[in-house]
């Protein structure tokens, strides 16, 4: 198939989703911290957030901790970049923030539940896209302050935690049983992304 | 580089609401008190925290608009902002089906204390949180706020302490094995047990800014002991990290008080508040402890090499954060600032 091929199937549903009405709005978490606080208790408060990172973390784990590290260090650059994009003002349409959101998560559960063996430039690009989309939806529609960028930092570094956190879970698992647990709740976590997915495509966007 | 690090975090920290004097802890809880002093008469006491001239913005309502009139007193005691208000209603249970809101409580992790004390039986206390800011009194009494409401308060109380983190977490760098931070723990957990349980009780107290500067001071005392430790060094604080940790945990202890006595429990209510607020704060600590062993072991599995002056950041940010709350606090202490 030529590129152009490739981008004539693949570039309508996306064009159809920038150009659905309304604008992304996130909101954001206010603790009373300070914005740091802020921002890892967005994230905590999250499963649109959470559910992805540590399905993507346990996949990482299951291929090692070149993986993860590649993995670890992609994630919060890219949810930093992705939240810059979201301040920046642009319109970006929540629908297409959900559908991606929701496609990341199934992306997420379909590795770990296949248990691919992948190169570490893989988990690092996956990492980034997730990053991307889910520092996105986060502040998507926010204003850019200096408080804002902070929180995002914040989200951030809390994914980043929990990365750690759910890829040291699968890092040492040399058992098949463990091994089969952890590509089972990929399973469910790909399920539950299609759900979200259908659910956007039915009902529209979520809500964050 | 270590003193490029350090100017870098010091230049940053503030930035992230981190070094503020707000963000050092102001998460204590609010008090509403109701008290019926007559058969018709009531008098509504609002207890505020404030930090010098900083403060969340918190409103109590009443749906009667007994409190939309102007308080009969405002005044300012230390640590906190005052309002009461003196109402006459007549009727019978006036106070039965009203409903108290925190105007401003939902855009903060603040509780709220509520106590209605009627003129005959015991007073009813219950918690007013973020997620629900708004309650109707039932009749007879606001309900019971429950032990395990002040178990929750503990559990916020230290999470949301970057202060007592803090300091945890540079002793959880300077000891070198896991007995070690057993007793260090332990040790840290039994003084500020006294102190809490001594200062809720009434028995000691020190000034708030004293006590904030001297918390600052322990944070700032324990980041060069960390970097020491680091660095492959050794002083008394190294061999027996366990001392210090009594020692200053007896400071701590009198700032997670703090939580406490702005609520002016009293009587039977207090030793179980008491009790149940203090496993709170134990159960915060070790989720705490646990979450950084937690990602240790993590960066350990992942068989990160970390470039050498990173290793020295934590404590660089210990010791950032812990000097900016000194000179704050000092300056509060000293009337330089307020």
């Amino acid at each position: 198939m030529s590129r152009a091929r490739l981008l004539a199937l693949v570039a309508p549903p996306f064009i159809a989703l920038w150009a659905a009405p309304g604008m992304a709005q996130a909101h954001l978490v206010a603790t009373g911290l300070g914005p740091l606080y802020d921002g890892v208790s967005h994230f905590g408060l999250s499963p649109e957030d959470i559910l992805p990172v540590v399905t993507l973390a346990l996949f990482a784990g299951l291929n090692g901790p070149a993986h993860c590290r590649a993995a670890a260090l992609a994630l919060p650059g890219a949810w930093i970049l992705g939240g810059i994009a979201g301040l920046s003002g642009l319109p970006w349409p929540p629908i297409a923030v959900s559908v991606a959101s929701a496609a990341m998560l199934l992306a997420a559960g379909g590795l770990l539940a296949s248990n691919v063996r992948a190169a570490p430039r893989l988990c690092a690009a996956a990492a980034g896209g997730l990053g991307l989309i889910c520092g996105l939806g986060d502040v998507a529609g926010v204003a850019m302050t200096p408080a804002h960028l902070v929180s995002l930092a914040g989200m951030a570094a809390a994914a980043a935690a929990v990365f750690v956190l759910a890829a040291s879970l699968t890092l040492p698992l040399t058992r098949l049983w463990m091994i089969v647990a952890a590509r089972v709740a990929g399973s469910w976590m790909a399920a539950l992304g299609l759900l979200a997915a259908g659910w956007v495509i039915r009902y529209g966007a979520l809500a964050r | 580089m270590r003193r490029l690090l350090a100017v870098l975090l010091l230049l940053l920290l503030p930035g992230l609401g981190l070094a503020g004097p707000a963000a050092a802890h102001e998460v204590r809880p609010a008090y509403l008190e109701i008290d019926q002093t007559g058969p018709a008469d009531y008098r509504i006491t609002w207890k505020q925290p404030v930090m010098g001239d900083m403060a969340i913005h918190l409103a109590p309502h009443l749906s009667s608009g007994w409190l939309e009139a102007a308080p009969a007193a405002q005044y300012a005691s230390e640590g906190f902002l005052i309002r009461t208000w003196k109402v006459h209603a007549a009727g019978h249970d006036p106070l039965a089906g009203q409903t108290v809101s925190i105007e401003g409580l939902k855009d903060t992790i603040t509780d709220v204390f509520v106590r209605v004390r009627p003129a005959h039986g015991p007073p009813a206390e219950t918690i007013v949180r973020p997620e629900a800011p708004s309650f109707k009194i039932a009749q007879g009494g606001a309900g019971s706020a429950g032990v395990l409401a002040f178990l929750r308060l503990g559990v916020e109380h230290i999470l949301t302490g970057p202060d007592h983190l803090l300091f945890v977490l540079g002793l959880i760098l300077i000891v070198r094995d896991r007995w070690t931070l057993l007793k260090t723990v332990s040790a840290f957990t039994v003084a500020h047990s006294l102190t809490l349980a001594a200062a809720t009780l009434g028995l000691i107290a020190l000034p708030v800014p004293l006590l904030n500067a001297l918390i600052a001071l322990s944070i700032l005392f324990v980041a060069p002991e960390a970097l020491r430790a680091q660095a492959g060094g050794t002083s008394f604080t190294i061999r027996f990290p366990w001392v210090a940790a009594f020692g200053f945990g007896l400071l701590h202890g009198m700032g997670f008080a703090s939580g406490l006595t702005s609520l002016g429990l009293s009587g039977a209510s207090l030793a179980p508040a008491l009790l149940m607020f203090n496993v709170g704060v134990e159960i915060g600590q070790v989720a705490f402890i646990a979450m950084v062993l937690a990602l240790v072991r993590g960066f350990r599995l992942m068989e990160v090499r970390w470039p050498r002056p990173a290793t020295f950041a934590p404590a660089y940010a210990i010791g950032v954060a812990g000097a900016s709350w000194t000179f704050q606090y000092a300056a509060v202490v000293f009337g330089l600032a307020q």
